[in-house]
């Protein structure tokens, strides 16, 4: 299988699906001529031409709420918001217009919209750092992909072309440069079906993106020690599929969520919660979270370093469970 | 627009008066949810805008009123099982009389959060421009909606890709209880197009020809790929922002009633050209209540949909 990036396998993903149906267009700030403030578009203006690969305006509201509108009309629209952050700038037209279109006219519509959002790779400031991927799990409507690996970025993003639902696409800055293998010829992702990373028995992590990479990092550490943890990565948040970490839980009786998000009511919550409704008899340690205590990310990276889970935490977090 | 062109506009109008009186009616009564926000004073403007275009064109609405539903086709008896939550509704009880939908005449929906239609059409136009197919999609809006910033966004953008979009501002006056005068800096809300590089026209929104004409030429330009056109039709919104809104900020709304109702004022027009006759009116008068009753009826006897449909139609 070759090997690329996870910034080349999204590119061959739009590239792929661009080529297969006319009806998907990209647009987005600076993703046409310079091919995306991250390069992730580079190429596609050059083959698709002006009327499918655009660049807009500074306008998050209207390149997300026009993504609706062209979606319910039959087309496939992929936006790049640039920053995973400006969802809240557009958020109405996030939650309200694509998570609700369909829900408030009774069905009458189906929306087939990507919103490309480059999320977290901490650095960049408060308002450009985020990974809100809670935010869409917490808004009916909306299915949210948060792909770790070059071959689950491809398939993810062909997957959520492909669908008639509204989907937020966490890609995930820190990751572009990641190199893995990607199998050849067309091949999509079901959303929905978590993934275990790594078996073992003395604890569940439950991680993805870059604390997938930092829990996987940890994990070889803990392994010299004898200590072998199981790590499941869900690489789609809404679906979300439970029953993985629940049989993994059954296995191992403990879970540790790391996560590159607010700790208050962030995804670890929910998944605490979820076990606490259905594992609570398998698990023999308390449930626990690491993640950004409630304060917004810093620019300067020895801060950032200071508060975002490190592959440090990580070891020490199972440390002192499985002691 | 020809005599029987109007007089078709005044027959609609009609049926609309009096079907949302009913509505109103009704939700005096304790029938139905008081939710309606009553159009009365604007119908006519917006019934003759919509005359103006073809039947494959598409429009997406704002809060006020029935009639674009109406004007389009949509049955009296889906929209008011809307407003009942009955089997029949639109929206399957989803939402309510505020998001009427109805595809297959061309009728997109509507935004509850006001001014979200301007973003949606354009995401309308890009797909028409991109079928390379003659239509038009246009949004009616009110002047308290022109502050929202998807307004700016959008007219900027839909300028910018000269894409088949018409924007159709009913300018009552009033933004729930704020007057303009204490809202919106600018006389005439048509004058913010020169700020995007489009065309932007006011016409008296009681002149039913008057309204078609600037609608006919926005058509023609949005079908020739030229982009564009603000229209502010001025409007009068004869009732409160809604069915238990008594006005109480409003110091002239009792006048406005005796004076100000366009509907009295083109029947009379008709009368005196010939087109119509007193005989004519009472007889429009009983059809409309005849249909009125018969939808009515139609929704009093459905059933209340299904508990589980709330949990239906979130994903496709």
């Amino acid at each position: 299988m070759p090997i690329i990036t996870y910034s080349k396998a999204i590119n061959q993903a739009l590239a792929e699906e661009m080529a297969r149906d006319e009806n998907v267009i990209l647009y987005g700030q600076d993703v046409a001529v310079w091919g995306g403030i991250f390069k992730v578009t580079d190429g596609l203006y050059e083959r698709f031409g002006e009327e499918r690969v655009f660049d807009s305006p500074i306008s998050e509201n209207v390149m997300v709420g026009a993504g609706v509108g062209a979606a319910i009309m039959g087309l496939r629209p992929v936006v790049e918001l640039q920053f995973a952050d400006f969802l809240l700038t557009a958020g109405d037209e996030v939650f309200f217009k694509a998570g609700m279109w369909r829900f408030m006219h009774g069905g009458a519509f189906k929306v087939p919209l990507v919103i490309r959002a480059p999320s977290g790779g901490s650095g960049f400031g408060p308002e450009h750092s985020a990974c809100p991927e809670a935010f869409i799990m917490h808004a009916p409507g909306l299915l949210c992909a948060v792909p770790s690996t070059p071959a689950d970025a491809k398939g993810l993003l062909k997957e959520a072309i492909r669908l008639d639902n509204p989907v937020v696409y966490c890609e995930h800055k820190l990751l572009y440069a990641m190199r893995g293998e990607v199998p050849d010829g067309d091949y999509t992702t079901p959303f929905g079906k978590a993934v275990v990373r790594r078996e073992g028995d003395a604890v569940t992590i439950v991680a993805w993106q870059d604390m997938l990479r930092r829990s996987l990092a940890a994990a070889e550490r803990l392994s010299k020690e004898g200590i072998e943890v199981e790590i499941v990565d869900p690489r789609t948040l809404n679906p979300f599929d439970r029953e993985t970490i629940v049989e993994s839980v059954k296995k191992t009786g403990a879970c540790i969520v790391v996560e590159e998000a607010y700790r208050t009511l962030g995804v670890g919550a929910e998944i605490g919660a979820m076990l606490l409704e259905q594992a609570l008899p398998y698990l023999d340690k308390p449930f626990k979270r690491l993640a950004i205590p409630d304060v917004p990310l810093p620019t300067s990276q020895h801060l950032v370093n200071a508060i975002v889970p490190s592959e440090d935490d990580i070891y020490k977090a199972v440390k002192d469970l499985v002691s | 627009m020809n005599s029987v062109q109007m007089l078709e506009v005044f027959k609609t109008a009609v049926l609309v008066r009096r079907f949302e009186a009913r509505i109103v009616q009704m939700a005096m009564a304790g029938e139905l949810p008081g939710s309606l926000h009553a159009g009365a004073g604007q119908e006519i403007c917006q019934i003759a805008a919509i005359s103006a275009l073809s039947r494959d064109d598409y429009i997406l609405y704002g809060h006020r009123g029935v009639a674009y539903m109406i004007a389009r086709g949509t049955s009296l008896a889906s929209i008011l099982a809307d407003v009942a939550g009955k089997e029949g509704a639109t929206s399957r009880g989803k939402g309510g009389v505020m998001h009427v939908v109805d595809v297959a005449n061309g009728i997109l929906g509507e935004s509850g959060t006001l001014g979200g239609g301007f973003v949606m059409s354009v995401g309308v136009g890009m797909a028409l421009k991109r079928r390379k197919q003659s239509q038009a999609v246009v949004y009616f809006f009110g002047d308290g909606t022109s502050n929202r910033g998807t307004f700016h966004e959008s007219l900027n953008w839909a300028a910018v890709q000269k894409l088949p979009c018409i924007y159709f501002c009913e300018n009552n006056g009033y933004a729930v209880s704020v007057p303009t005068s204490r809202s919106t800096a600018v006389a005439d809300i048509s004058s913010r197009a020169a700020g995007y590089g489009v065309p932007g026209v006011v016409v008296d929104g009681s002149d039913p020809a008057a309204v078609h004409e600037v609608m006919q030429t926005a058509v023609a330009r949005a079908r020739a790929g030229h982009g564009p056109t603000l229209i502010e039709a001025k409007v009068t919104r004869l009732h409160g922002h809604y069915v238990a809104d008594q006005q109480t900020y409003r110091p002239d709304a009792e006048l406005v009633l005796k004076t100000k109702d366009p509907l009295p004022k083109l029947q009379q027009t008709l009368i005196d050209a010939g087109v119509l006759t007193e005989t004519q009116v009472t007889q429009i008068e009983a059809d409309v209540q005849r249909q009125i009753d018969e939808a009515v009826a139609a929704v009093r006897a459905a059933p209340l949909l299904a508990p589980e449909v709330a949990l239906q139609d979130l994903y496709a």
